[in-house]
């Protein structure tokens, strides 16, 4: 077993191909193509706009709410379609890992790698979208790929983790789609935090301590307004603050941990 | 073979079981259920039971045995696909396992993007799959179909391209279960006369049930039997001891 190194050449090769052939394979057979790969986020955020933003008014006095509502849920996407295709893809590419010895990560990543895809270019329709909105660009644009990236280890690290799990138990494919719909409103998406705020400044507190909620208020706040509520602004305590950095940092170390010490059995268990 | 030829597979005391769930349902549930009720929910079956040979470069092994003799689970230890238990697996040299044609080859992909993806599992860059490409579609004798999406093929077609791939693929070791010729009579012929001429030049090993091929083409025969080396002789020995034994 190769030791898991990025720089190894032969092991990049691999990972390039595999990507390719996921991203290609994707929406094989539809008439619009990659076009879907804009297209689903985009009606996705049609429907929340017209339901939270027109119907229910949840907008309240953001600048630039619905902007604001579609980074939300492009990160949202992002994380749902990462983390689910990062969990199964180990099972999805069973039929290789039985027969050929190769650095079981890479078939991991590389099914992240088309929702990494995905979010680039939808990133481009919400900074078109914010520049026909009337948002100023700024120079804290440059910081979103960094909370890009955080919002990709977690996820990678959620994929490690529970993925080795689901190799011997197929439940967490099922318990993972329940959890996922549950955080969906544990994360200030589609309502703002200051919904929450007015009623319970612990419960917004709390919120903001998951670093998914930390990254999408972060991201709205450097890319649309800084009317957006986040961990830095509303948190006090420093100790506190570092929370959601830390959750990263721990989901992914012990989610690759976990996964090279599960990996030696992938090939029997699967 | 010649007695000062360097070693490329070295196995000693090589163990290996497996864990085969007593109940019908896996799952989470049983898992638990199991560990409450402190039953173990498995039974150990043991598949090798201390297997030692060594393998010298340029040998044609032919690895034979009955049906769950553990033929199989030895090639996949040899492949790394399985982790020994105990004992251990030295290998030196590039080996390229074919424990099966064609793995992950895709319908939806055109033959050409399925050689190179195919090359690419088995840890060749692409660099090298250009200088290989040539030489596989010549001997699939399948140039003018290369750009066609492979579920386009016929089925003789997608083995005869997946077997191309598994012997023009440039390793030290090749690593063969059961697939020798492939295709229709003509085909069968050109692989028969590829091996005939690669025989004593490649290290080759095969796992087979064809004694005909055992005599034919290999340079050594292993006969495996519950698990352990029964017999480890001149391919005709083993031939003979295995037609005695089951023919």
């Amino acid at each position: 077993m190769a030791i898991p190194n990025f720089l190894y050449k032969n092991n990049r090769v691999l990972l390039k191909e595999l990507t390719k052939t996921d991203f290609k394979l994707r929406y094989q057979g539809s008439v619009l193509g990659y076009l879907w790969a804009l297209l689903r986020p985009l009606m996705m955020f049609a429907i929340l706009y017209i339901v939270f933003a027109k119907l229910l008014r949840f907008g309240g006095d953001i600048p630039h709410y619905p902007v604001y509502l579609l980074a939300g849920t492009t990160l949202w996407s992002f994380f749902t379609e990462c983390t689910s295709q990062g969990i199964q893809a180990m099972v999805i590419r069973g039929d290789l890992i039985r027969k050929i010895c190769f650095p079981k990560y890479i078939v991991v990543v590389s099914s992240t790698l088309t929702a990494v895809i995905n979010l680039l270019i939808n990133l481009v329709v919400v900074i078109i979208f914010a520049l026909i909105n009337g948002v100023t660009p700024s120079w804290t644009w440059l910081i979103v790929p960094v909370l890009v990236l955080e919002l990709y280890t977690l996820s990678l690290g959620i994929s490690f983790l529970l993925g080795a799990i689901n190799v011997k138990y197929r439940d967490i494919t099922s318990i993972w789609e329940v959890l996922t719909q549950a955080l969906f409103y544990a994360v200030p998406i589609i309502y703002p935090i200051a919904m929450v705020s007015s009623t319970s400044a612990v419960a917004a507190k709390a919120i903001l301590l998951n670093p998914i909620a930390q990254i999408v208020q972060d991201i709205r706040y450097c890319l649309i307004t800084d009317q957006s509520v986040t961990t830095w602004n509303y948190i006090g305590n420093p100790f506190l603050k570092a929370i959601p950095i830390i959750i990263v940092v721990v989901v992914l170390v012990w989610g690759s941990w976990y996964f090279r010490k599960k990996s030696k059995k992938f090939a029997e268990e699967i | 073979m010649e007695k000062d030829a360097p070693v490329v597979i070295s196995v000693k005391n090589l163990h290996k079981s497996f864990k085969l769930p007593t109940e019908r349902a896996g799952g989470l549930k049983n898992a638990i259920f199991n560990r409450l009720r402190g039953v173990k929910g498995y039974t150990e079956h043991k598949v090798l039971n201390g297997i030692s040979f060594d393998i010298k470069e340029g040998e044609f092994v032919g690895i034979v045995g009955r049906n769950g003799s553990g033929k199989s689970t030895l090639l996949k230890t040899l492949a790394r696909i399985y982790f020994p238990e105990k004992g251990s697996v030295d290998v030196n040299g590039n080996l390229i396992p074919f424990i099966e044609l064609g793995v992950g080859f895709n319908p939806e992909l055109t033959g050409r993007e399925n050689i190179y993806l195919n090359g690419a599992l088995l840890g060749f860059s692409n660099k090298e799959m250009d200088t290989m490409y040539d030489e596989i579609v010549d001997f699939a004798e399948l140039r003018p179909f290369m750009n066609q999406k492979l579920k386009n093929f016929s089925s003789g077609m997608q083995v005869r391209l997946a077997f191309s791939i598994a012997i023009r693929a440039k390793g030290d070791i090749l690593l063969l279960d059961e697939v020798l010729a492939v295709g229709d009579a003509e085909f069968q012929k050109k692989c028969n006369d590829y091996f005939a001429s690669i025989k004593g030049k490649q290290t080759v090993i095969l796992v087979t049930h064809s004694m005909a091929n055992v005599r034919e083409f290999c340079t050594r025969g292993i006969l495996i039997e519950e698990g352990r080396v029964k017999l480890d002789d001149k391919p005709d020995k083993v031939a003979d001891a295995y037609e005695k034994l089951w023919g």
